[in-house]
């Protein structure tokens, strides 16, 4: 083998340029040298790293490096308030949906702001009051809180316990985590603290410390939270475990029994929150553990009520001027019911949406309202004329005949930069208006259907594509209201009048209310649609039965009433058909509807492995060849380890080592007609194999002591 | 105080216990020399502790008790032998002289202690008596830590270690000769009835009392001869089943019904045969303590027979961790030679290869039952030689109609059914590589993807579910599934490391039917 050739073999030939394809990751570089001790970890505030690169861009210039300074600026700044607003308003509309989880839990109740504090939060608080070691048989009591795979509302409810403990002054919640427990000694070191540092802080921590009469005791000595207790007269200590199936089993049985030996001096309440059902958890459990405790049952469930909720929020808040498309919805909400995640991930994955709306599209500059000089530059007025939708809008324009119009706009930068804010500005108000249709029929369904959930993502979803107006969703909601009696559609009018602001609909509402007002005796009025005002007419006829349907004769007020109804249906119509267009057709829906599938999938659905094997079995995907020809079989200028993997793949479960070299060196012998450096090539094969070994594909075989065994394989 | 009396005295309160309190009394007496170390054992609720304080407070001999179960390390027991001697001492103001209440070893433990009880008043210089109560359930105790406790007493003149045992100790545990025990041995059948009996009845609403002590104590030995007997109850059990039991038992009574046979009069054995099935349902669910006790009330007025608790809804995964799920279930349950047969794609339609797995369902379920009957056999006459017993796999028409009448083999899991479970047959969950749970997926998929090149990325995604189905302890490390003391932090996910499913087939086989899965096309016995 040739000098060359070794050197491409071992990637040691000092030309870089082989690598230009592939991304190499180069850790950050530290100060001090390898040998010296890694500087020991401090709290130092972190405002001397910030101060070091104040004006640093965040965004890169696009429009091919030529975009100014000021504009990606603008952009990065419009992102961030942009998303701050956003934040503010998910965080609200969380607190807000755990009201409405307490609503489901418990259905009787029926104003929402005013029973915040009912349900669950109610029932865990009374429960923890009520019940003492005596009530419960002399076992720990024990909220068992079933949270579905939705772990994160659970803290809410305990911060709100912890809260409302605290203010009455009876005691204190103290949250652990499966992570906080590695062993018996550190979980109840962090007990201790944490009860302490809840109600006095960090500094009371280690004042109690030290402050005490008699010997310094260990950490994880209950006598302190004995002493605790009576120092602060608790009455009830929440020990809240937060996963409880994450816990050892076995830390979890001496934590409980230690627990138990105590319960005469301290007074232990045990919250469990539990992601599967009560049966499991208690099954894993031994038995002398179960016996320690008892208690009740308490349910939080439904995660996706949660994220539609936020969905709804962000959507249809009247001052949103950025959308999200009907492909990155549908990927959100494919997420939340495919996989475990909660709603924290998917406000998270709605962020990186919007962030990479305002980092990759230099047209987004828009949404921040700049001033002419910012978009006096050639290349973004050709951003803008090279849109789909302005092509369509320029196409549209000349059918209407203005051909001056569009001559300016594909000409004069000027007027183009004067003209574009505008339009903007049209077209964001129709999509508001779009979303508050999806609300009024939302909330028709809501109000008319039972049985059937429809919820606002779903409509979105077929709004945003251009569907809503035509579906049959829809057709019957608006048959359906034609058929409501009287008090019924007072209460919809009531509710649709919050979004629909027209003059008409307060004329409707007042007509109703007046002619309500002249007939308060005679019950609720039917319309004309309704079932109970057809009948049915049966005729004999030659021996035949003829049905017939006929109308029945329907009472003064009743018929005014049909009339009210069906003003109703026709200004329902009038309002769905006006606002629910596609969006895709709005001149510029590129800047204000982010609908792009692609960066948020696969980021957020990241393929190590794939990669690996990819970059294993064909290494010039990824690598330049310095060949010309692009080669697809095993060669010498590959990297030795992707040669044995290739070798590998072609091998069954047991490999013989001594095939496998054979193989190996084949490959080196037929590229290198001059023969071979027998001693070269094993080190790369040594090496390689050790590769290998480190990626987790091949293991030595126990059956036998010449063979490897395969591990993965490709392409699962 | 004699013994005698002491005995006398409490046994008022705790029955069926002189002849240990006799013995204790004499051994402790404050007027007598005692042994330098003293064991008392005998297994849970046999009154142990309580007889020992209880003799220790009327001796008056000054003395102090530690919960071994409340001390964490060795160290933390040592440290508080010394603080609560020192209370029981009141020197409590003297413990920077004494070691500044700190105490590593226990070798300066007998220092400590001498100096203690050295400085006692005159007056005071006498017995004292050191507790440690559950002390071989110590954590993390030192093997040297029993006997060197043993020696304190030789080593400090007036000090007498009793050392409280619940597990019955070895001959010469200690390593020193002649150490007096007392045995608490478990309560007899009449020391057990005449426990409970010496409280009075529960209060039933509407019940005479002439009939409550007439019925009672009959009642009270049923349940001893039927529930707590042979299950090894102790007397707190005892208690609780009879107060659970006695409502329902009296009910007929309390509800005016009249007895049959044209006799106006409840007997006991009249509502022993009208209650009959108390004994057989409620009793055993009385056994067996649920965190969440049953709702219904005791003094239900009807003896409900369904069952009125309804299982709380069973949890429901996302479609990918349920399809992730059912996989390692059926990676568990199914034997890896099979593979081919079960989950292959290229004969999956076709009717011979149905017949196929079928056929091979039958015949692994048949195994299984007669792997099952063969330990049985070996477990009752262990004399039988194991050598040359060979798997019986020959189908013959009786081994078939036995096996189809036990229930199917998806019912097995963690414990499953008496017999079948154990650690070699096919129906419980064996461990499994990560890699096969790929591949199963694959196979079982309902909605394959129509192009079969960009399957790619689905097993990335899987150990990202993967992991949350480990945190919540459905799919767990094969290591782990064994020994449950591994910590629950860091094993590493090595692509050789083996898994195993933890829950039960009947649960995953409904998620699985969710979602469109049959799980018993590919189990030993289902769909039969």
């Amino acid at each position: 083998m040739d000098a060359d050739g070794l050197n491409d073999a071992l990637g040691l030939s000092n030309d870089k340029s082989q690598n230009l394809g592939a991304y190499i990751y180069q850790p950050p570089k530290h100060r001090k040298s390898a040998g010296e001790r890694p500087s020991k970890r401090r709290k130092v505030s972190s405002t001397a790293d910030k101060d070091e690169r104040p004006d640093r861009q965040h965004f890169v210039p696009l429009l091919n490096g030529d975009e100014n300074a000021k504009s990606v600026q603008l952009r990065y700044d419009a992102y961030q308030e942009l998303w701050s607003k956003q934040e503010h308003k998910i965080q609200v509309s969380q607190a807000n949906s755990w009201v409405v989880i307490v609503i489901n839990y418990s259905p009787g109740l029926k104003n929402i702001l005013e029973d915040v504090d009912a349900g669950v939060l109610t029932d865990v608080l009374s429960f923890v009051r009520d019940t003492s070691p005596q009530t419960c048989d002399g076992c720990i009591p024990t909220a068992l809180v079933t949270v579905g795979s939705n772990v994160s509302s659970l803290s809410r409810l305990l911060s709100r316990l912890n809260g409302q403990l605290i203010s009455a002054g009876e005691g204190s919640v103290v949250v652990l985590e499966s992570g906080d427990a590695p062993n018996l000694k550190t979980t109840l070191k962090n007990i201790i603290r944490a009860t302490v540092t809840n109600t006095d802080g960090n500094d009371g921590y280690q004042r109690f410390l030290t402050d005490r009469a008699g010997p310094r005791l260990l950490g994880y000595d209950l006598d302190l939270l004995h002493d605790y207790v009576q120092r602060k007269g608790t009455k009830k200590l929440v020990l809240a475990l937060r996963d409880s199936e994450a816990f050892d089993p076995g830390l979890l049985t001496d934590l409980l029994s230690l627990f138990k030996s105590w319960l005469d001096r301290i007074p232990f309440t045990v919250l469990l929150g539990i992601s599967t059902s009560v049966e499991l958890f208690e099954g894993r459990l031994p038995r002398s553990c179960v016996a320690l405790l008892q208690g009740k049952h308490f349910e939080v469930q439904e995660a996706g009520n949660c994220v539609d909720r936020i969905y709804e929020t962000l959507q249809t808040d009247p001052d949103t001027n950025l959308w999200l498309g009907r492909n990155v919805t549908s990927t959100l909400f494919e997420n939340t019911s495919d996989y475990f995640q909660s709603p924290e991930a998917f406000s998270r994955m709605v962020k990186y949406a919007y962030m990479s709306h305002f980092f990759a599209n230099p047209l987004a500059v828009l949404l921040a309202n700049p001033d002419s000089t910012v978009l006096a530059q050639n290349k973004f007025c050709e951003a803008i004329r090279n849109l789909p939708s302005f092509r369509m809008f320029c196409e549209d324009l000349v059918e209407e005949g203005s051909i001056n119009q569009v001559r300016d706009m594909l000409e004069v930068d000027e007027y183009l930069i004067q003209e574009a804010p505008k339009y903007l500005d049209a077209n964001q108000q129709r999509m508001q208006n779009m979303f508050q249709a999806v609300r009024v029929v939302h909330t028709c369904l809501q109000y008319t259907q039972s049985s059937k959930k429809t919820n606002v993502s779903d409509l979105s979803i077929r709004a945003l594509s251009g569907e809503l107006s035509e579906s049959t969703i829809v057709e019957e909601m608006v048959a359906t209201t034609k058929t409501l009696d009287s008090d019924k559609l007072d209460g919809l009018l009531l509710r649709l009048r919050e979004i629909i602001m027209g003059p008409e609909a307060g004329a409707i509402q007042e007509d109703l209310r007046t002619l309500l007002g002249t007939c308060v005796n005679s019950g609720p009025l039917r319309s004309g649609y309704n079932i109970n005002s057809t009948v049915t007419k049966t005729t004999v006829v030659q021996q035949r039965i003829l049905l017939s349907k006929g109308q029945a004769d329907l009472s003064e007020p009743a018929v005014e009433y049909t009339n009210i109804v069906d003003r109703l249906v026709a200004l329902l119509q009038v309002h769905l058909t006006e606002t629910l267009i596609n969006p895709q057709d709005l001149f510029l829906h590129e800047i204000f509807l982010f609908d792009l599938r692609n960066p948020l999938k696969e980021t957020f659905a990241p393929r190590p492995r794939f990669a690996i094997e990819r970059a294993l079995s064909t290494p010039f995907d990824y690598l330049l060849s310095s060949s010309d020809v692009t080669m697809t079989k095993v060669s010498a200028k590959q990297p030795a380890t992707a040669i044995l993997y290739q070798l590998y793949l072609d091998s069954g479960a047991l490999v013989n080592v001594h095939d496998l070299w054979q193989a190996f060196y084949g490959v080196f012998e037929t590229e290198e007609a001059g023969g071979c450096d027998d001693r070269v090539v094993m080190s790369l094969f040594y090496g390689a194999l050790s590769e290998l070994k480190a990626f987790g594909v091949i293991k030595n075989s126990r059956k036998k002591t010449d063979h490897l065994a395969k591990s993965a394989w490709m392409g699962l | 105080m004699l013994p005698k009396e002491v005995a006398s005295s409490l046994s008022t309160q705790w029955p069926c216990r002189d002849v240990q309190m006799r013995q204790l009394a004499s051994l402790l007496s404050p007027h007598v020399p005692s042994p330098s170390t003293l064991v008392v054992h005998g297994i849970s609720a046999t009154c142990k502790s309580t007889i020992l304080r209880a003799v220790l407070a009327t001796l008056e001999v000054p003395h102090a008790i530690v919960r071994s179960s409340e001390c964490i390390t060795g160290r933390h027991l040592l440290t508080k032998i010394i603080w609560n001697t020192l209370e029981a001492l009141e020197q409590k103001e003297d413990w920077e002289k004494s070691g500044k209440g700190r105490c590593e070893h226990v070798s300066g433990l007998a220092v400590l202690l001498e100096e203690c009880l050295a400085a006692r008043p005159v007056e005071k210089q006498g017995k004292f008596v050191l507790v440690l109560d559950e002390i071989d359930r110590q954590r993390d105790a030192p093997h040297t830590l029993l006997s060197a406790l043993a020696r304190l007493g030789e080593i400090v003149p007036s000090l007498c270690v009793v050392l409280v045992l619940s597990s019955t100790p070895r001959p010469l545990f200690l390593q020193s000769a002649a150490v007096p025990h007392v045995s608490f041995p478990p309560y007899t059948r009449k020391e057990a009835i005449h426990i409970i009996l010496s409280s009075n009845a529960p209060v039933v609403d509407g019940l005479p009392d002439e009939t409550s002590t007439r019925v009672y104590p009959y009642f009270v030995s049923t349940v001893y001869d039927s529930l707590v007997g042979p299950t090894a109850g102790s007397i707190p059990d005892f208690r609780s089943i009879c107060d659970r039991l006695w409502p329902r038992f009296v009910a007929p009574v309390v509800n005016g019904e009249t007895p049959q046979g044209g006799n106006n009069e409840w007997d006991f054995s009249r509502l022993l045969v009208k209650n009959r099935v108390i004994f057989r349902h409620q009793g055993e669910s009385a056994l067996v303590h649920r965190i969440v006790p049953d709702e219904t009330p005791a003094s239900a007025k009807r003896a409900p027979l369904a069952k009125t608790l309804m299982p709380s809804a069973l949890p429901s995964l996302p479609y990918f961790s349920t399809l992730i799920l059912t996989s390692a279930y059926l990676a568990s349950h199914t034997p890896q030679r099979l593979d081919t047969i079960f989950f292959s794609k290229f004969s999956s339609s076709s009717l011979s290869a149905r017949n196929k797995r079928a056929h091979h369902r039958r015949r692994l379920k048949v195994l299984s039952q007669a792997q099952a009957e063969e330990r049985q056999a070996a477990n009752d006459d262990p004399s039988t030689p194991k050598k040359g017993k060979r798997t019986k796999t020959r189908i013959t028409k009786s081994t078939l109609s036995s096996a189809f009448a036990t229930s199917s083999a998806t019912t097995s899991a963690i414990g499953g059914g008496a017999g079948i479970a154990g650690p070699s047959t096919i129906l419980t969950a064996r461990s499994f590589p990560l890699e096969r749970l790929l591949a199963i997926y694959h196979a079982i998929d309902p909605n394959p993807p129509a192009t079969p090149l960009r399957v790619a990325a689905v097993a990335d995604r899987i150990y990202a579910e993967l992991a949350t189905l480990r945190r919540l302890r459905l799919v767990v490390p094969a290591a782990s599934h064994n020994a449950m003391a591994t910590s629950s932090g860091n094993t590493t996910a090595d692509a050789g490391d083996k898994w195993c499913v933890n829950v039960s087939g009947d649960w995953i086989g409904e998620l699985a039917k969710g979602i469109g899965v049959e799980v018993g096309e590919w189990l030993a016995g289902g769909l039969d």
